[in-house]
């Protein structure tokens, strides 16, 4: 029996590329729609028949639970949605701290890697492949377990009489606001002091490119900005009587010496810092060692010829162009690191992961790991939002 | 020929300065002043934290606890009365490790030599030393001594099995190594009815077992997946770019730890209640799907790098584009991504050690527990969770030497 023959444009439909790819695609999607369809229909049974809570409802309700360590201000009266933000900044503030000291001791480590001391550069080989090959969660405990091993609060160390080490943690002198509207206004100029310093630097940039000499973009600009700082600093303070920030020293206080004032991290916080800094500096030091060897030699010479001083050099000619190669990678260990940030439950910290598995215990749990979900999906996509336009902009003139 | 310079005499030899120790100090100690002076301060530096540190680790370190934990830290809670009633368990994971060091003797018979060899000897050498730790018979029989002592032969039995029988070649090796991954899972889960094969729950798994068969088990599985979701998101088709997009980035957006808790709590509900499912099971596919999704992105980095040429040659010389992609992109592409694809592995091995969120005792946990149940161990922590560092770092660093040599003898960078 011979078969119909089936064509499209003249070829047997299967065997036309078109038809075949068509066919896939819907068949596929029809496939995952109907697989997550099950999935949810599931889900929503089970919430029907077995009684499993859902809903949104719980938000405005008191959380009636402790967080161990927060930036913000937070009462157990507080509402879940609250506490959830509490946990969310508590996050974002591990994360932001340990990325500008990542990123600080990555590149040194990363520089000491290529440095033609070879004791130097051994050192850094040997921390670069002991720290990036041990998991993150044993480095975390070893060193948690050290703050632990610290001495109690009364017999801890005092440094210089202004930093308290114990196993409660570690207090250090911190800015605290004396009056929130001249605080403010300080912050307002400050921001404003930034954007003059660039635009300063643009300025003389555009100058120096047109004319051939200018003063250092870089020297004017950064002046710029500290000398608006300083004024502004001075005026407030002479306005208002009180300058924006004192700063707030750490002091025992009471009978069991506990540390007041200033600014305390909890020995996890301690441990995690520690822990998420050590670790990810080993990845973004071979990060800034591919950035800086990926430049060619004859970039570097080209610019002594041309008589330019060392560190012009480095900041005007290395640097832009490793920069190109280590910014992407970079950006996206900074998402590792808050992404590693989820491991503090282990010692002990409240970060978002740790306070929302505490919630799903007096909350509806799948509620909550769509808060969860959105968050940290929320977080990456801002990194990498930041990524794809940095990458966009260096590629504009590719060559 | 002899050199001969322009003026007719023979060129002089260096300056003695600059060859030799001396030369080789005054190149990479003393090149500078600056270099001078760093290498003096790192020295002092240096020196005395390498003094304190293996005066503490000779003289100062309580290292009895990795002695007390033992075989836990191996096999976890595999062989107590409670996992394994009645008998002694120790033999299955041994007879898994025996089969292992047959299929790196097998290795070494094809290789003849070289890389294969130095890994097997290396692995057979260490496995059958630890018959001689020093522990009494009571803890330590002699049937495990002999157990870990047959793994030097073993590793004969595989080379004379690849050198004498039809197995010995590269592709059957693979297949064999696929069924003794499948054999070691049965034989750990054991068949009921079978004496001295009694089933034992997967729940009981434990130690660097667990961390090793989940590590293993997800490298095969994320490799072959990551290539697809890369070849999907690459694909022209806009339906299934847009399905292998959102998989990859919800999977890279949202930290594994997470993803397992979520395995724990929200996994279960959506499969009907009577679905056969346990929490080990689904922790292994989630962290198989975390670890694909970044294979995906390192293997279309590497399929992005190729000259579009190499797949225009292809088809111009008429091959069909199935055969354009796995024949000519793919090989090249992963060739171009092996320290990203390595490192991916390093990553999900030390991944594993995330399982303690759905309660396995893997060996990170199972050291912690110990460490929590007994108080009086608590000053030995640092030896303990310095100990397993070294156990990873020997793992890991494994793996990538491993890497170096393959990308070398692949040619990368020289072709």
């Amino acid at each position: 029996m011979k078969l119909p023959n089936l064509t499209y444009k003249g070829v047997p439909v299967w065997r036309h590329a078109q038809v075949l790819q068509w066919t896939a695609q819907i068949v596929s999607g029809i496939l995952v729609v109907v697989l997550v369809t099950w999935f949810f229909a599931n889900i929503a049974n089970a919430i029907h028949d077995r009684n499993i809570p859902f809903g949104f409802g719980f938000l405005s309700r008191e959380y009636q639970t402790p967080i161990g360590w927060h930036l913000l201000p937070y009462e157990s009266s507080d509402t879940f949605l609250y506490a959830f933000l509490v946990a969310v900044t508590n996050t974002l503030f591990v994360s932001l701290v340990g990325v500008v000291l990542a990123t600080l001791l990555g590149t040194f480590i990363g520089v000491a890697r290529l440095s033609g001391n070879w004791i130097v550069s051994k050192v850094a080989l040997v921390y670069i492949e002991f720290f990036r090959n041990v998991p993150l969660l044993v480095q975390l405990f070893f060193w948690f377990y050290i703050v632990l091993a610290l001495p109690p609060v009364r017999e801890g160390y005092v440094l210089v009489d202004r930093l308290y080490l114990n196993n409660a943690g570690l207090s250090i002198p911190w800015l605290a606001v004396s009056s929130a509207g001249s605080a403010l206004v300080w912050i307002g100029l400050v921001i404003a002091a930034i954007v003059a310093g660039l635009l300063v630097h643009r300025w003389l940039v555009l100058r120096e490119i047109r004319i051939g000499s200018a003063p250092d973009p870089l020297l004017v600009g950064a002046a710029t900005f500290f000398v608006i700082g300083a004024v502004g600093w001075i005026v407030i303070a002479f306005s208002s009587g009180t300058a924006p920030f004192t700063i707030s020293i750490p002091s025992p206080q009471g009978a069991f010496g506990r540390i007041s004032d200033g600014f305390t991290m909890s020995g996890g916080l301690m441990a995690l810092m520690i822990g998420l800094v050590m670790y990810t500096a080993s990845f973004i030091a071979e990060i800034v060692r591919a950035g800086i060897q990926s430049v060619s030699r004859g970039q570097i010479e080209a610019a002594r010829a041309l008589g330019l001083s060392n560190a012009r050099t480095l900041r005007q000619v290395t640097l832009p162009q490793a920069m190109k190669v280590i910014i992407p990678p970079l950006i996206s260990q900074f998402l590792n690191l808050t992404k590693n940030s989820s491991l503090a439950g282990a010692i002990g910290f409240s970060d978002l992961t740790n306070v929302a598995k505490t919630m799903t215990q007096t909350a509806p749990a799948v509620s909550i790991f769509l808060l969860i979900m959105a968050a940290y999906l929320a977080m990456s996509l801002t990194y990498s939002l930041i990524g794809n336009l940095y990458n966009r902009r260096i590629n504009v003139g590719r060559r | 020929m002899a050199e001969v310079s322009p003026l007719g005499n023979p060129p002089l030899p260096p300056p003695r300065l600059e060859r030799g120790i001396v030369g080789w100090v005054r190149a990479n100690l003393f090149a500078t002043r600056f270099s001078g002076a760093l290498t003096v301060a790192s020295t002092l530096v240096f020196g005395a934290a390498a003094i304190f540190g293996i005066n503490w680790m000779l003289f100062n370190a309580d290292w009895s606890v990795i002695a007390t934990l033992g075989g836990q830290m191996v096999i976890g809670q595999y062989n107590t009365e409670a996992a394994c009633p009645g008998q002694n368990c120790f033999w299955r994971p041994q007879a898994s490790l025996l089969m292992v060091t047959g299929i790196l003797g097998m290795a070494w018979g094809v290789a003849g030599g070289g890389l294969p060899k130095r890994i097997g000897i290396g692995v057979a050498v260490v496995l059958a030393a630890f018959a001689l730790l020093p522990y009494s018979f009571e803890r330590m029989g002699m049937d495990v001594r002999l157990l870990l002592a047959a793994n030097i032969p073993a590793l004969g039995i595989g080379w004379a099995v690849a050198r004498y029988t039809p197995l010995g070649t590269s592709p059957r090796i693979a297949l064999s190594a696929v069924v003794v991954f499948a054999v070691t899972l049965l034989l750990l889960r054991g068949i009921p009815g079978i004496p001295g094969l009694q089933p034992v729950s997967v729940l009981n798994w434990g130690g660097l077992t667990l961390n090793l068969l989940l590590a293993v088990g997800g490298i095969a599985f994320s490799f072959p997946i990551g290539i697809a979701l890369a070849l999907g998101r690459r694909s022209h088709l806009p339906v299934v770019k847009l399905l292998c997009v959102v998989f990859i980035e919800v999977f890279r957006g949202v930290p594994l730890i997470t993803l397992l808790f979520m395995s724990q709590v929200l996994v279960p509900l959506a499969f009907p209640e009577n679905f056969p499912q346990n929490s080990l099971f689904r922790a292994a596919i989630i962290i198989t799907l975390f670890s694909s999704a970044y294979m995906a992105e390192n293997i279309r980095g590497g399929l992005q790098a190729l000259h579009p040429g190499q797949a225009e040659a292809a088809r111009a010389l008429g091959l069909p584009s199935w055969q354009t992609t796995l024949l000519i992109s793919l090989p090249q592409a992963i060739r171009n991504v092996i320290p990203a694809i390595v490192g991916q592995f390093i990553a999900l091995f030390k991944d594993t050690s995330l399982v303690y969120i759905i309660g396995m005792l893997d060996v990170v946990e199972i050291s912690r527990a110990f460490i929590q149940g007994n108080p009086e161990y608590l000053v030995s922590t640092k030896e303990l969770f310095l100990f397993l560092g070294l156990v990873f770092w020997v793992f890991t660093y494994g793996m990538s030497y491993v890497s170096r040599r393959v990308e070398e003898n692949m040619g990368v960078g020289r072709r």
